[in-house]
């Protein structure tokens, strides 16, 4: 069924290369409204599972990504409508398109460890994803602004020069979804802390998880990057490329750690 | 009825004999009244003046082109006291669909003196906004302009014939808000009282730019420039560092033989800055700034040949969008060509329309004594069902045949189908000019009823 948004969330990038490429009104309907059909029917097969299993789909990695990809596109579709700038979608949508494959051609698993359950474990596990889907966003800016950056930097002004908006507000949307992100994720470790003391399994707690220790790097990454922008001038590009190196970190702990090793299964 | 255009452009005529036939300058409704008193070339006197600095036309619907031309060229000469030879040689006219397409080429900035450049479509709106205020556009000048200013709005949106600076001042401006985005509470710092940085500074500051100041060796030349811009405040060379620390943009622009910001000296400048981006603009030659300033994180330096650079490619890409803008004109001229057709039907609607409604009437009074036999309340509402359903026959009856008289597009055809409605419904062509207003076709009288009397 993940295959239907994945087939929309492609005709949603051809919609917005179309639009990157010719920035006609009707391109940028066409890139908006293939994206919010394949959110939509994205929250429809969400909505499905969750009422087949009981309970929002997130207990495993293949789960856990579609909805990642569900929350990203609402994220960035909130930011599309709130400040009308369409250029960043076609650098979004390949990143959806990505992850939505593992879900659209890799089934969940079928059974619920029994350890899984509260809500702690739900905020643990909605609010890492919420962080995630906030710091792709703040890669996508960043990987904006380095581009417009250097085309300004260079003195070449070209395609990006005339697409995006500018460093400023780039830098701003940057920091804003790092922000966001940062508190979800010291939200989403806390609660993972307080559901382990709870559920009283030493092994959750445990730094010799990769993907525990993963987190915290990304989250020490994402205090660093909040510091240096305010307190040693580190704004702007190297911001940038920092959100791009949490963001790296985040997808080594959500895919490859998640599928290649048998650390946080319980 | 024709459309006639009468001007003079920049393509035509020198700026000497522009600024002489100037309408701002005389005043457009002066000039609009008159000529809607006199009616060049007889018709509706509808008539509208477009005047920029680089062009003055007047369009016109009229009958007669050849003398509306003569009528205009002298009132022209009249109006702006120059003798009629001087201005001829320059005048260029054209009619009907040449001067629809001309105004939609002027719109769509396709005419102007630089490609795409965006004060014409507010020129043109102007225009027509003023021959309105006048009382002297009609249906035909306001459908002209309406379909320009959708030739203009659709060349803007979907071609990048507008996009890019095309003067350095500007490519400046458009890289200080792809930097800064909002340039409101930015505030620059101009070195050297020069003609060169005032009139950048002068240009920012018309964008919003918060604070300018002005930095000299001369503090009296600082002063005068500052006074010059207007709200501008003046610096002694020695607080430059100062002056520096605190700004965002910096245009250099000063007579000296060796460069006045070393890249050193900048790096000491943005130490304290933690990051925040510094634009300079260095418009001297030889040159004020280091090259080598330009390495350094969140500074960006250009120079005059590089906004003359920026300056070049963009004029260039506008030169390829031009294909695209010629597009949408034609297209939007053959909207326009067909609404203009099918206004040489519209007194045969109008005809048939009348000769309906006088049926229908002359059926609802025969009824009259029929419904005579009905208590007030029931004839009241016997005669309002009668012409409603009545009206709504009609209107179904003629809505195929007026529509279809609208959307042909030969106008011979359209005119042999005229022809043809107006002899087998009988209706007689009488058409009548009076005070310029052409009045429609009037339905023949009838000498006998029409319907079956039951």
């Amino acid at each position: 069924m993940n295959v239907v948004p994945l087939a929309l969330y492609f005709a949603a990038f051809i919609g917005y290369s179309l639009h990157f490429a010719r920035r006609t009104p009707v391109s940028a309907r066409l890139a908006t409204t293939m994206l919010a059909a394949a959110t939509l029917a994205h929250t429809f097969i969400i909505g499905m599972q969750t009422m087949e299993v009981g309970q929002v789909p997130v207990f495993d990695a293949t789960s856990a990504i579609s909805m990642f990809v569900w929350l990203l596109a609402v994220a960035y579709l909130n930011t599309e409508v709130t400040t009308d700038e369409r250029a960043m979608g076609v650098f979004i949508l390949p990143l959806l398109i990505a992850l939505q494959s593992i879900p659209a051609f890799k089934a969940g698993a079928e059974v619920r460890s029994s350890v899984l359950r509260g809500p702690l474990f739900g905020i643990h596990v909605s609010s890492l994803l919420f962080a995630y889907a906030s710091f792709a966003l703040a890669c996508v800016i960043g990987i904006t602004y380095v581009l417009l950056f250097k085309e300004i930097k260079t003195k070449h002004l070209g395609v990006f020069y005339a697409r995006l908006p500018s460093l400023q507000v780039l830098d701003q949307m940057n920091q804003r979804a790092i922000i966001v992100g940062w508190v979800f994720l010291t939200i989403g470790l806390v609660a993972g802390v307080a559901f382990a003391i709870e559920a009283n399994v030493p092994a959750m707690l445990s730094l010799e998880d990769p993907k525990i220790f993963v987190a915290l790097i990304c989250w020490l990454v994402y205090s660093f990057e909040l510091f240096a922008a305010r307190r040693i001038g580190w704004a702007g590009r190297r911001a940038a490329y920092l959100s791009a190196l949490g963001f790296a970190i985040v997808l080594l702990n959500f895919v490859p750690i998640s599928y290649l090793t048998s650390s946080h299964k319980f | 009825m024709h459309l006639l255009l009468v001007g003079i452009s920049h393509k035509t005529a020198p700026v000497e004999l522009r600024e002489r036939v100037d309408f701002q300058a005389r005043g457009i409704e002066l000039a609009l009244r008159t000529l809607a008193s006199r009616k060049p070339g007889g018709g509706s006197a509808e008539i509208a003046v477009l005047s920029t600095c680089n062009r003055a036309e007047l369009y016109l619907a009229c009958e007669d082109v050849a003398s509306a031309k003569s009528e205009l060229v002298s009132f022209v000469s009249a109006f702006h006291n120059v003798d009629p030879p001087v201005i001829e040689p320059h005048v260029y006219d054209v009619t009907d669909l040449d001067a629809a397409r001309h105004l939609f080429r002027v719109a769509a900035g396709l005419d102007s003196l630089v490609v795409g450049e965006p004060q014409i479509l507010g020129q043109v709106k102007e225009a027509h906004s003023a021959a309105r205020q006048a009382e002297t556009a009609g249906p035909l000048l306001n459908r002209l302009f309406h379909a320009c200013f959708a030739v203009g709005k659709r060349v803007r949106t979907e071609t990048n014939l507008g996009s890019g600076a095309v003067s350095v001042g500007y490519a400046a401006v458009g890289l200080a808000r792809k930097i800064f985005g909002d340039l409101q509470g930015r505030s620059v710092v101009v070195l050297g009282a020069g003609e060169m940085g005032k009139l950048t500074a002068q240009h920012m500051k018309s964008q919003g730019v918060r604070q300018v100041t002005i930095v000299s060796r001369t503090m009296a030349h600082a002063a005068r420039t500052a006074e010059a811009i207007g709200g501008a405040t003046a610096a002694r060379w020695e607080d430059m560092d100062a002056a520096l620390a605190a700004s965002d943009i910096v245009i250099t622009a000063t007579g000296a033989g060796t460069p006045i910001l070393t890249k050193a000296h900048i790096e000491s400048i943005m130490r304290p800055r933690r990051g925040r981006p510094l634009f300079i603009i260095d418009i001297a030659v030889p040159r004020d700034v280091e090259a080598a300033g330009g390495e350094i994180e969140q500074v960006f330096l250009y120079n005059i040949d590089d906004l003359q650079a920026s300056v070049r490619e963009n004029l260039a890409r506008r030169a390829s969008e031009v294909d695209r803008a010629e597009a949408i004109v034609d297209e939007e001229l053959s909207k326009f060509a067909t609404w203009l057709r099918s206004r040489g039907v519209i007194p045969t609607v109008v005809a048939l329309r009348h000769s309906f409604e006088a049926i229908r009437r002359a059926e609802l009074d025969r009824l009259e004594f029929k419904l005579s036999g009905l208590s007030p309340d029931a004839r009241e509402e016997a005669r309002a069902r009668l012409d409603e359903i009545t009206h709504l026959l009609v209107e179904k009856l003629l809505l195929m045949p007026t529509e279809q008289l609208k959307s042909l597009a030969d106008p011979d055809t359209a005119a042999m189908y005229a022809e043809a409605i107006t002899r087998v419904f009988g209706l007689e062509e009488t058409e009548q000019k009076a005070d310029g207003k052409v009045e429609p076709f009037r339905a023949k009288p009838r000498t006998s009823s029409p319907g079956r009397q039951r």
